[in-house]
């Protein structure tokens, strides 16, 4: 491949290879990253993988559009979910899920509804959610914002929209999640994970362009970094050639 | 019976003007408005823009569970106190009019889900007391949504969410077709919640794109998505939903939102005379849908939206 890989297809690469054959999930709000990640892995590893849970199933969408919600994206799709579906995915669950927002912390809890002040008093005013079960009632769910700062990335969000891990083990289990929760936590800089006993977030890979000072340069917390931390595995030629001529057909990755 | 004429069935076909002075009445009774479509598909602009044009204060305004241009406009004209929908965002960046004014405490946004307004509006469909809900743990959201009760379930005895019924006063639809009795014919992909939100409302008012001949609804009866007994008066109107998109007729105007929201955010930040002009060049100045679309940009902008909606 001769152009530079970006980013994004370097986060799109990453999620693709976690999902696997015969899962049903979607793609979430902030869809670009996501859906491209759920079509390659269609295309290389999961041609029984069932989109369905966001409006519709399994789109055959010819280029990737910012939103998933419009028709142009969905003039060709299996089927047309309405609200009928709503209460049964969100109680049933999905086998994967997709969230990002304003603010996203150690704990993996995601901020989606102010800024700084109270709710009814907001410094800033973010944008709400709409479905706040898929994060706990899904098997998993994976954190993809297309920025890595330490304006995003704090050690406590100031509401939690979306829960990730809460504080800890002891919370999650009394506030009755029982699921997985956040698995990866996949950015434009790197890769993170959570510890198995603490459930805090720590680094795993840093993505290839980037080194582990700069990652925890730009993460309001402490990533636990212990010695070595391996490079993200960089998308092999068939996965570029695949994403970039059948699914991001527009350069929308790219751009 | 000779000599003596058929009863007529009544058309509910009207204007757009007195759609919105229908809608005003229902609405300084309650101020419960309930808005159709998702995100930038299929809402009812033109019906939003006569409202407002002929003035509307103190809404209470629901949605399917994701809004944007339309509720930032009427927040622009001043005509909402409160705001019932999960999701408020123009997806590729924030409303300016919504965040502007619940920053500064003229607008309360509530904290809600999909399934507390999805729910709620059930259960007014339904006509029953409640709609059960055990999907919804963990999130701050919880503490300050105002429409959740927790209940004791009578069957696992486990602590669950209930939400009562959600009766809009109004609800403005836009469907791509109807006939003259109300009948209306969603064709694109995304319907989500709006045969829904007919069947839970005082009075729903749609816009369509063309009033179809009756011959057709009794044809294919299974298109009809809304039948007319739920449907209280429909207006034609050319490119009603514009700038969002009415598939698979036109696509949603993408540069009009963007240019709308960067007036938005200047106005947010100090500058408000380019928010003021569009107000006046798009909402209060245009007499008929036809000095509406000259006001966009005439016939050849509506036929590159058009194109696009055909080829992707």
């Amino acid at each position: 491949m001769s152009a530079a890989v970006s980013p994004l297809e370097q986060m799109v690469v990453v999620l693709a290879r976690d999902l696997a054959d015969g899962e049903l999930g979607a793609a979430g709000a902030a869809a670009l990253v996501p859906m491209a990640a759920i079509a390659l892995a269609r295309e290389l590893h999961a041609p029984n993988l069932t989109v369905g849970g966001e409006m519709f199933f399994n789109p055959e969408t010819g280029r990737l559009y910012p939103s998933m919600l419009d028709d142009r994206a969905l003039g060709r799709c299996e089927a047309a979910e309405t609200f009928i579906e709503l209460f049964g995915h969100s109680h049933h669950g999905l086998d994967f899920f997709f969230h990002s927002g304003l603010q996203h912390d150690a704990y993996g809890n995601i901020n989606l509804h102010h800024v700084g002040g109270t709710l009814h008093a907001p410094k800033m005013r973010g944008p709400g959610a709409a479905n706040l079960s898929y994060c706990h009632t899904s098997s998993r769910y994976y954190i993809c914002p297309t920025v890595h700062s330490a304006r995003n990335f704090v050690e406590t969000v100031d509401f939690i929209t979306i829960p990730g891990h809460l504080s800890g083990p002891a919370a999650k289990r009394d506030a009755g999640l029982v699921n997985e929760g956040p698995r990866l936590v996949v950015t434009p800089r790197a890769v993170m994970d959570f510890d198995d006993t603490t459930l805090r977030m720590r680094l795993k890979s840093v993505h290839p362009g980037n080194t582990t000072e700069e990652v925890q340069r730009h993460t309001g917390f402490d990533l636990a970094i212990r010695g070595e931390v391996p490079q993200t595995r960089p998308p092999t030629e068939e996965e570029l050639r695949v994403l970039r001529e059948r699914i991001d057909t527009s350069g929308a990755l790219r751009a | 019976m000779d000599g003596q004429a058929k009863p007529t069935r009544r058309s509910k076909v009207t204007s757009l003007q007195d759609a919105a002075r229908l809608a005003r009445g229902a609405l300084e009774e309650r101020p419960e408005l309930c808005l159709g479509g998702l995100f930038k598909q299929s809402r009812p602009i033109a019906l939003v823009r006569a409202l407002l044009a002929v003035g509307a204060d103190g809404l209470h305004v629901y949605s399917s569970p994701g809004a944007g241009f339309d509720i930032d406009l009427m927040i622009a004209s001043g005509a909402v106190a409160q705001v019932f929908i999960p999701g408020v965002t123009l997806e590729n960046r924030l409303c300016p009019n919504f965040r502007r004014a619940v920053e500064a405490g003229q607008v309360t946004a509530h904290a809600l889900d999909a399934l507390t307004v999805v729910g709620g509006l059930m259960a007014s469909a339904h006509g029953v007391p409640f709609q059960p809900i055990d999907a919804l743990r963990g999130s701050d959201v919880l503490k300050h949504n105002p429409l959740l009760r927790e209940i004791d379930c009578p069957f696992s005895g486990r602590r669950i969410h209930a939400v009562g019924p959600i009766r809009p006063r109004v609800t403005f639809l836009h469907a791509q077709e109807a006939d003259r009795w109300g009948n209306l014919r969603h064709l694109s992909t995304m319907v989500y919640a709006d045969q829904l939100m007919a069947r839970a409302s005082d009075m729903v008012i749609a816009s369509v794109d063309r009033i179809v001949p009756e011959e057709v609804v009794l044809d294919d009866p299974s298109r009809v998505t809304v039948p007319s007994h739920y449907v209280d008066a429909v207006v034609e109107v050319p490119y009603g939903a514009h700038p969002t998109a009415s598939f698979p007729n036109y696509a949603m105007d993408e540069e009009h939102i963007d240019a709308y929201a960067d007036l938005g955010d200047a106005a947010r930040t100090g500058d408000g005379t380019g928010l003021d002009a569009y107000m006046a060049r798009h909402v209060t100045g245009p007499k008929s849908q036809g000095d509406y679309i000259e006001a966009v940009g005439g016939t050849a902008h509506f036929a590159r939206l058009e194109a696009e909606a055909r080829n992707g």
